[in-house]
């Protein structure tokens, strides 16, 4: 497709053809998804930032957020009363119990996804794995449907892994990845500087021209954009966002990477960034279940209390969701290793702030916790759920370069009842 | 239901010729008569003796019945391929039914050949894993003999980096982990298991030899370390039923434990029979939470004398202080977990169909019998259920086995594998592949090599598809691909990482070794049917003196009494030589090393961060600046001309164009040494670097 194609189809505006021109003199394709759209979020949201918890491995819905009295399923886990009468946790999360009034907790999510790598795919995409495509997760849907934000931030950041992609999207649209919260972003601090650095960017550029210019395949061109991706970052005050040492709540949210996860995360909304997913690892408890949720819930409750409590005091919480969620939920019945195992039929998820009208207990699962008893939410509803505080045009198609259209969330229904 | 794989045709026509062609005689491992084994790669029988080449290039000629009978039957087998050599013969066969697909689909042939720079830059790469170094660069470039890229693919694939490369692999494959974090309680270790595999493959043992023996092993880590391929899934017996799947089979049938595959043939029954396989494969002996431990003494510990375990628990609380539940007797039991961390195979245990089985041919909570659910039935009598399954797995007239290794050996060289992803492909899928024909041959091929991966890959190496320039064009995962050349790769990150280690220290890193987790397994190798009470509380001592992640940085002599750990802290060793997965936000990491929780999960997107700390990192530095190696190992060159050929001799291993060599001597003529080291410093941030062509 050239550049004059598109340029009869549509008026766009003098940013996006330099958006265009910028993408071209990297050679990066021109699909159409950057067609020009309305960049305008849904009616009657009032999310404007999204910080999606991800607790990879499957979060026990019984120790958590739905425990069951007298069921014989709970182990060692004692069912704590909240702040809100028809709102139970499990009793590690003491701190979200005194702030329940401002939680929607789903209770009836349900999943046919009994492993961890197609559970935890569709739950930050909407969409099955396939062998075919990659799917992006929400920031890069975000950033195709409301349109970009920053200028030199990036629209959306992932913590807690090393990589991350857009999908079939284009690769300048993938989450800046920060392993370690508390380590900003590494390698900042350049070895040489001035005329000397330019010189050698230029060299660079130079000679790689001719390798991107022989190959015509996205990978090396996607290093091309993300160099000089991290030649802008390294040139403005943007590094200040990811710099967490300085902050003076660093305890509260807990000396962990889930905690200093949301504390970063908190401070990337504040500065501009869009959607900050925070991904935690070890939640697989096979063996020993008790010793597991001992362990880690302390950890996650402390974090996120803190963190809604930072973002009110902040004036933030009305415009940012705060979404956790998890792949699958564990056995009610408990192992021979005194763990649970994997169990997609039930489980819980959580929102908060971004319009969530809070105190919201929505579905039901039976006695046990076994099986969804009133409205279960699907993974693609989950994330529909969270594009529609974002006002995520559900409808509109997306093409991926070959062609294959996509609307956000796979056509999954939101749960609209917990908003206010 | 599909018709089970056994019955489509290509199974049939496979099993056919595999039944005339496959005998198990040992490809590999040549063994003398009188016991002694030699390493070389066999060029076939000049009359009554037995050609090979060695690692050192040297040929020999070992009369015939020096070797024992199996030996020498392979040997005529193996002869009787080819007019030169078998190899050679193997590799244009290849070539001549790639080319007839590609003529077939308007393709003229092959792309262009590829040049020599590009060549050697790619099969360091591809089979030592690294790029090489200038010296070596040159001494290829300059040799004038016709086979050297024979010769070079040889010595290669004979070298120590061959083993440290193809681990890599594997471990990504079979999500090799050093221990510690929530998949491993309290401190347990894998290391003995790791340093395994390295030696399996540096020892080139048949691939479906590696895979009966873990299939099939009894133990604890530190008693037979090939039991860490169970042990890694303790606690998630369904998951590793479901990771054995895709591995070894190319099936994901782990949707099958639920409900009825969506979209392929298997159902929820298939998947309980199957699984039963591992029905009675107990991981450990019962976790017992902290305060319960002394409660355990009614479990058999595994491969222990009756209430072992009790009697020795017993004997410590009695003479060694050691209070039950106590905090400071933690490592106490943690160390007997270790111990007890142990396969074994409990006939009380059963597979058990889940209380909401909807599948049929079964009822809720039944009791599932071991069942294969494709390719002829596994002979289950007189051997145990893993025995069983390992052996029909691995039997000749199971080409699914063959055709998985073989398909995921071609991708590895290529870039993309004939059938994909390489872990869940169906049938329908491998009847309809578009290089079926291929398949078919390199299925066949790879058993009559017997699972010998290094002859395999020689074989891949040696075609003119393989020896072809990348493809320029990024091929569409969707549509067939025809396989005129490779397709451009990005290193992998042990690739870039083992590149970066060859900068800074030169081919001297091939023979720098990590920790190997010896002393982990002196410690838990113990014989509980001798060892004596006091015995057992030694191997304690030493735990307590080093624990967790600092006793597998820790190594010990394999013989004799020696239990004094040596710690080991270098971390400027090859990836394979490193605890598996590398640090978070490690350069590996960085890079996409798998962080080792499911199969194949190497990621090899590019990101801010990477280009960052190839720009800023530390690393960069010591390898790019005004002192490193690179520079300091220039000196002996005169002339900006060939100070700039070294440089790219150095890092892309090519040749300067010559607006690159303007460019190059321009900036040493005005920065010296200064220019130099900026020289290097854009080669190894131009994207060329990262990838191979």
């Amino acid at each position: 497709m050239h550049i004059a194609d598109l340029a009869g189809k549509d008026p766009f505006s003098r940013r996006y053809f330099m958006e265009m021109t910028a993408k071209l003199s990297f050679g990066l394709s021109v699909g159409v998804p950057f067609l020009p759209r309305n960049f305008r979020a849904q009616d009657g949201a009032k999310a404007k930032n999204l910080i999606y918890i991800y607790l990879a491995g499957g979060m026990t819905h019984l120790d958590t957020f739905d425990p069951k009295k007298n069921s014989g399923v709970m182990g060692k886990t004692e069912v704590l009363d909240t702040m809100v009468d028809n709102m139970k946790f499990g009793m590690h999360l003491k701190e979200l119990a005194k702030q329940a009034d401002k939680l929607a907790v789903i209770n009836s999510m349900t999943s046919t996804n009994g492993a961890h790598e197609q559970g935890e795919y569709i739950m930050r995409t909407g969409y099955e794995k396939r062998a075919t495509i990659v799917h992006p997760t929400i920031g890069p849907w975000a950033e195709t449907l409301l349109g970009k934000r920053g200028e030199i931030l990036p629209d959306s950041v992932l913590i807690g892994q090393s990589t991350s992609n857009a999908g079939f999207m284009d690769p300048s649209l993938s989450p800046l990845p920060i392993a370690d919260p508390s380590g900003g972003v590494p390698n900042t601090q350049l070895i040489v500087e001035g005329e000397r650095f330019e010189r050698r960017m230029q060299m660079a550029q130079k000679l790689g021209q001719q390798f991107t210019e022989k190959f015509k395949y996205t990978a090396p061109k996607s290093y091309v954009e993300y160099y000089n991706q991290a030649n802008r970052l390294l040139k403005s005050d943007a590094l200040k966002a990811f710099d967490i040492s300085a902050e003076t709540n660093r305890a509260e949210y807990g000396e962990n990477r889930l905690g200093q996860g949301c504390l970063l995360a908190r401070k990337l909304v504040e500065s501009g960034v869009r959607v900050v997913e925070v991904v935690s690892g070890g939640w697989d408890m096979h063996t020993n279940v008790a010793e597991g949720t001992a362990d880690r819930l302390p950890e996650l409750d402390v974090a996120v209390a803190t963190l809604l409590k930072d973002l009110q005091e902040r004036g933030l919480l009305e415009s940012t969701l705060v979404a956790i969620g998890t792949e699958f939920g564990r056995t009610p019945d408990i192992n021979m290793n005194a763990g649970r195992d994997h169990y997609p039929a039930a489980y819980s998820c959580v929102l908060a702030g971004g319009g969530i009208k809070g105190g919201t207990v929505y579905g039901e699962t039976d006695g046990s916790g076994k099986k969804v008893k009133a409205n279960p939410v699907k993974p693609g509803d989950f994330l529909a759920t969270i594009g529609h505080g974002l006002g995520l045009n559900q409808e509109e198609t997306v093409y991926s370069p070959t062609q294959r259209p996509f609307t956000f969330a796979d056509k999954g229904v939101p749960v609209t009842a917990i908003y206010g | 239901m599909k018709p089970p794989f056994y019955f489509s045709p290509l199974c049939s026509l496979i099993v056919g010729l595999f039944v005339l062609i496959v005998s198990p005689a040992g490809a590999r491992t040549w063994t003398s008569t009188d016991g002694k084994p030699l390493q070389g790669i066999f060029l076939g029988m000049e009359g009554e003796n037995l050609k090979f080449k060695l690692a050192n290039g040297n040929q020999i000629s070992v009369p015939k019945d020096r070797f024992i009978k199996a030996d020498q039957e392979a040997a005529e087998r193996l002869s009787k391929i080819g007019d030169d050599s078998f190899t050679k013969a193997s590799a244009r066969q290849i070539d001549t039914i790639l080319a007839v697909t590609l003529k077939k689909n308007g393709f003229n042939s092959f792309n262009e050949p590829l040049p020599d720079d590009l060549f050697v830059r790619r099969v360091y790469l591809d089979i030592i894993g690294r790029i090489p170094t200038r010296e070596e660069f040159i001494r290829f470039a300059e040799n004038a003999r016709p086979d050297k890229r024979e010769a070079l693919i040889d010595e290669l694939l004979l070298s120590p980096g061959y083993a440290s490369n193809l681990f890599n692999y594997f471990a990504d494959m079979f999500r090799l982990h050093s221990g510690g974090g929530p998949d491993f309680v309290n401190g347990i270790r894998m290391d003995p298991y790791i340093n395994w595999w390295r030696e399996q493959l540096e020892a080139n043992r048949p691939y479906h030899e590696i895979v009966s023996e873990m299939l099939t092993a009894q133990g604890n880590v530190g008693q037979n370390p090939a039991t860490g391929f169970l042990l890694r899934d303790t606690g998630m017996e369904f998951d590793a039923f479901a990771n054995f799947g895709q591995v070894m089979l190319g099936i994901d049938i782990s949707c099958a434990q639920c409900h009825d595959h969506p979209f392929d043939e298997w159902t929820q029954g298939d998947f309980y029979e199957m699984a039963a396989f591992f029905g009675n494969t107990q991981r450990s002996l019962g976790y017992q939470p902290a305060n319960a431990m002394m409660e355990g003494g009614s479990i058999q510990m595994p491969n222990a004398p009756e209430g072992w375990k009790a009697n020795f628990m017993k004997w410590a609380e009695a003479n060694k202080g050691i209070v039950p539940g106590d905090q400071n007797s933690n490592q106490f039991r943690f160390f007997v977990e270790a111990l007890g961390w142990n396969i074994a195979d409990n006939e009380s245990l059963q597979t058990v169909l889940p209380h909401d089985f909807r599948g049929e041919g079964g009822k809720p909570n039944e009791v599932a019998s071991p069942r294969t659910i494709l390719g002829p039935a596994a002979k289950v009598g007189g051997k145990t259920r893993r025995e069983a399954i390992a052996e029909w797995l691995t039997a000749p007239d199971n080409p699914r086995f063959a055709i998985v290794i073989a398909n995921r050996m071609w991708g590895r060289a290529f870039g993309r594998a004939i059938l994909n992803p390489v872990n869940d492909f169906s049938n329908d899928q491998i009847n309809g592949a578009s290089q079926l024909e291929v398949l078919k041959f390199i299925t066949r091929e790879m058993q009559r090599v017997n699972y010998d991966l290094r002859e395999f890959m020689r074989i891949i190496y040696n075609t003119r598809a393989y020896q072809s320039i990348a493809t320029a064009e990024e091929p569409d995962l969707t549509a067939p691909y025809y396989f005129s050349g490779p397709i451009l790769r990005r290193m992998r990150a042990e690739q870039a990482w083992d590149s970066m280690m060859t900068l800074a220290h030169g081919s001297e890193i091939d023979a720098k070794a990590g920790p190997d987790g010896s002393f982990y397994k002196k410690v838990l190798n113990i014989d509980f049917n001798t060892a004596t009470n006091d015995d057992v509380w030694r191997h304690y001592e030493m735990w307590e003196s080093l624990r967790g992640g600092r006793a597998a940085m820790a190594m010990v002599s394999d013989s004799g009494d020696d239990y004094t750990p040596v710690i080991m802290s270098d971390t400027e060793l090859r990836a394979s030589e490193l605890p598996q997965p590398f640090t978070p936000a490690s350069m590996l990491d960085t890079f996409g090393q798998s962080d080792r929780r499911i199969t194949d999960d190497h990621n090899y997107d590019g990101s801010v961060p990477q280009v960052l700390a190839l720009m800023n990192g530390t690393v960069t530095d010591r390898l790019t600046g005004v002192s490193s190696k690179v520079v300091a190992d220039l000196e002996e060159l005169d002339g900006p001309d060939d100070k700039v050929r070294g440089v790219f001799f150095t890092l892309l291993n090519r040749y300067p164009t010559k607006e690159e060599l303007d460019l190059g001597t321009g900036m040493i003529e005005d920065f010296g040494d200064e220019g130099i080291s900026d020289l290097a410093w854009s080669l190894m941030n131009s994207p060329e670097f990262l990838f191979i062509q």
